[in-house]
């Protein structure tokens, strides 16, 4: 009989000993690599996501907001610029490429992007199916849109206003046309609609059919100022038909529409997302957009480096608060094997008279310790990837990110070698007995 | 098969025992009979190679055991020795048969399984051959006691007051089956005990 069964039988003969002694190292190993994991995913997602630009351009408030909103679309906007301000940022001669953004619709929580194909290209967005937009109201979809929404080629709907699922107004009269399919890339990209820029705005127009009289809110429902650039003057006409639109337009009090009516200075984009010729522009660009116009420069890197360093610093707390619940899982393994040595005292001593070795009642309790430490890292990285799937899914619900359900990695490998280090220790150290082991004294003992 | 020399054995601080020498012819039987507190239980555990004596030697099968080191000693206790417990001895996390095969040296082997087939027949076990142990009855457990200490088909079997717990019938009966599994595998037989209802079966005896 090998040695292995034995060992797994006489472990699996008291259950409620064996989950007694393997909670603390399962509390252990399931924190340990979901936070291990989590960490990872988040930094990998969102460096990745951040990679295609080194600034964004956008309304003035909290630089990390920016980068959020604008950048990895997980936050509200800070506002709008003016596209005129946004291209004359566009044309410096730093300036490699400058891909402008609007957004500010939803179709049942996913953000509709307006932008320029440049967008897809920088994420190297290939197509699966279908083409390009080329005109209004034609979208291409993110992957991982597509697979949630079931959304196929042809298909229209409306978008609602707002980045939120639930609550806004739905601009029934611009459906929009599913034209492309996009290839799943990891970043943002599978988790947006993109279409032009136009269709935003137009989208947001309430006034005349005349596409000339465009004017875009995208973003007012947080309440920022905008600097009275948004036009009101359709309030009159179209109030019975927006009745929410209406609502919400008038916290802008500011109506300087009527002015500049029709003309492309009035056009608003979200944010501006800059790459740069070379690191020269990264050092200039950002400090002369913030000291000497009404835009705000923020660098993707910097802001997400500033994050992950908060974010680290509690990681490794719980990291630490794992570690030592390891430790102590290692004394919990000790002690379940010192007393089943003891509790089987007359079993080993039986084995020696059957000519079982006494290095073969050793691998015995060191096959019993391993399969301990095996089981419960197992059982801890099973329970680490379901609350990881359960983390995921909350995320793809409110912020769009899935993240990986991965076999086991090479981190995780070398825990579990520490964790198999532990179990021998406790095997050497509660072991010592088998050496002393008095066969006749045991055996006679009733 | 089996013999002693000078045998003498002292527990640290307790009693000192002297033994009489000791010779036992293959597949003979020999009883050793004595009250309680004459180290009958010292004397088999120092025959069967678990105990080293302070003094004296012993050889089983032309082999000195008392001469052996510990490694060795423990495999030539697992092929060539076979123990009836007077507390019986399990691995409680097992079955039966799992119990048994452990006690085998290669329980794959046809002929190894053909005999713990028939072993389990005679000696009433084959219905429990799949219990964990610790679901065995006082007498089945004697039995499968038995059925362990001899198995493996050893060169001689001691067997310690394997009777002392049974009724008349009973102990009839268990005397007949070890001497029936020691004609079948050819082994010798030593019996320690103080119950002189055995005393009638075995004409070669050593009173402590």
């Amino acid at each position: 009989m090998k040695l292995g069964y034995l060992a797994y039988r006489n472990m699996v003969s008291k259950p409620l000993n064996l989950i007694l002694s393997l909670a603390l190292l399962v509390l252990s190993v399931s924190l340990v690599t979901y936070v291990v994991q989590l960490s990872k995913q988040l930094n990998g997602q969102l460096s990745k996501n951040i990679t295609p630009f080194d600034m964004v351009v956008g309304a003035k408030g909290s630089p990390l907001q920016l980068v959020l909103s604008s950048v990895l679309h997980i936050d509200v906007p800070t506002g709008n610029i003016p596209l005129q301000e946004a291209e004359r940022i566009a044309k410096n001669p730093f300036v490699a490429s400058a891909t402008p953004v609007s957004y500010g619709d939803n179709y049942k929580g996913y953000r509709l992007l307006g932008t320029k194909l440049d967008y897809l290209e920088a994420y190297g967005a290939v197509l699966a199916d279908g083409r390009h937009y080329n005109k209004s109201f034609e979208v291409v979809v993110g992957s991982g849109v597509a697979q949630r929404l079931s959304l196929g080629l042809g298909d229209t709907f409306v978008s609602s206003h707002g980045l939120a699922a639930a609550g806004g107004e739905v601009h029934d009269d611009k459906p929009y046309t599913v034209v492309g399919l996009l290839k799943p890339t990891g970043t943002v990209i599978d988790q947006l609609l993109v279409c032009n820029l136009e269709s935003v705005w137009e989208a947001h127009d309430h006034g005349t059919p005349n596409k000339e009289d465009n004017e875009e809110h995208e973003g007012h429902d947080e309440g920022k100022d905008h600097d009275g650039k948004h036009a009101h003057e359709h309030e009159a006409n179209d109030h019975q038909d927006h009745p929410h639109a209406h609502q919400e337009l008038e916290e802008h009090a500011d109506h300087k529409h009527s002015e500049h009516d029709g003309h492309d200075e009035d056009l608003e984009i979200t944010s501006l997302l800059v790459k740069f010729k070379n690191p020269l522009g990264l050092i200039q660009m950002p400090r002369y957009i913030n000291e000497n116009t009404e835009l705000q420069a923020a660098l993707p890197g910097f802001e997400v480096q500033r994050l992950m360093g908060l974010l680290g610093s509690g990681v490794q707390t719980i990291n630490g608060i794992a570690i030592a619940i390891l430790i102590v899982s290692g004394f919990s393994i000790f002690i379940c094997l010192l007393k089943t040595i003891r509790e089987k005292r007359q079993e080993l001593a039986l084995l020696r008279t059957y000519g079982f070795g006494t290095p073969k009642l050793l691998l015995l309790v060191l096959y019993e310790g391993l399969l301990y430490a095996l089981i419960g890292f197992w059982i801890g990285w099973i329970l680490g990837r379901l609350a990881l799937w359960i983390t995921s899914n909350y995320l793809q619900s409110v912020y769009g990110y899935v993240l990986q359900i991965s076999g086991l990695d090479v981190t995780e490998l070398w825990f579990l070698g520490v964790t198999l280090l532990i179990a021998v220790i406790a095997v050497i150290l509660a072991s010592t007995s088998i050496f002393k082991l008095n066969i006749s004294k045991v055996l006679s003992d009733a | 098969m089996v013999t002693t020399k000078n045998l003498q054995f002292a527990y640290v601080g307790g009693p000192q025992f002297t033994f009489p020498d000791i010779t036992l012819q293959k597949a003979d039987h020999l009883l050793i009979l004595g009250p309680s507190g004459v180290g009958k239980t010292t004397l088999l555990h120092l025959l069967s190679g678990i105990l080293p004596p302070s003094q004296g030697t012993i050889s089983i099968d032309d082999t000195p055991i008392t001469d052996l080191r510990r490694k060795a000693l423990d495999r030539f206790r697992g092929t060539h020795v076979g123990i009836v417990f007077q507390q019986y001895h399990f691995i409680k996390s097992l079955t039966v048969v799992e119990n048994l095969k452990l006690r085998q040296g290669n329980p794959k082997d046809a002929s190894e399984k053909a005999r713990r087939q028939a072993l389990a027949e005679r000696l009433g076990l084959e219905a429990l051959l799949s219990k964990k142990v610790t679901q065995l009855s006082q007498g089945q457990q004697q039995r499968l006691s038995i059925a362990l200490g001899l198995i493996h088909e050893p060169k001689v079997i001691f067997a310690d007051e394997p009777t002392s717990n049974l009724d008349d019938t009973n102990c009839e009966r268990v005397i007949q089956l070890l001497k029936e599994e020691a004609a079948i595998c050819k082994s010798s037989l030593v019996i320690i005990t103080h119950d002189h209802r055995v005393t009638s079966h075995f004409s070669n005896q050593i009173r402590l």
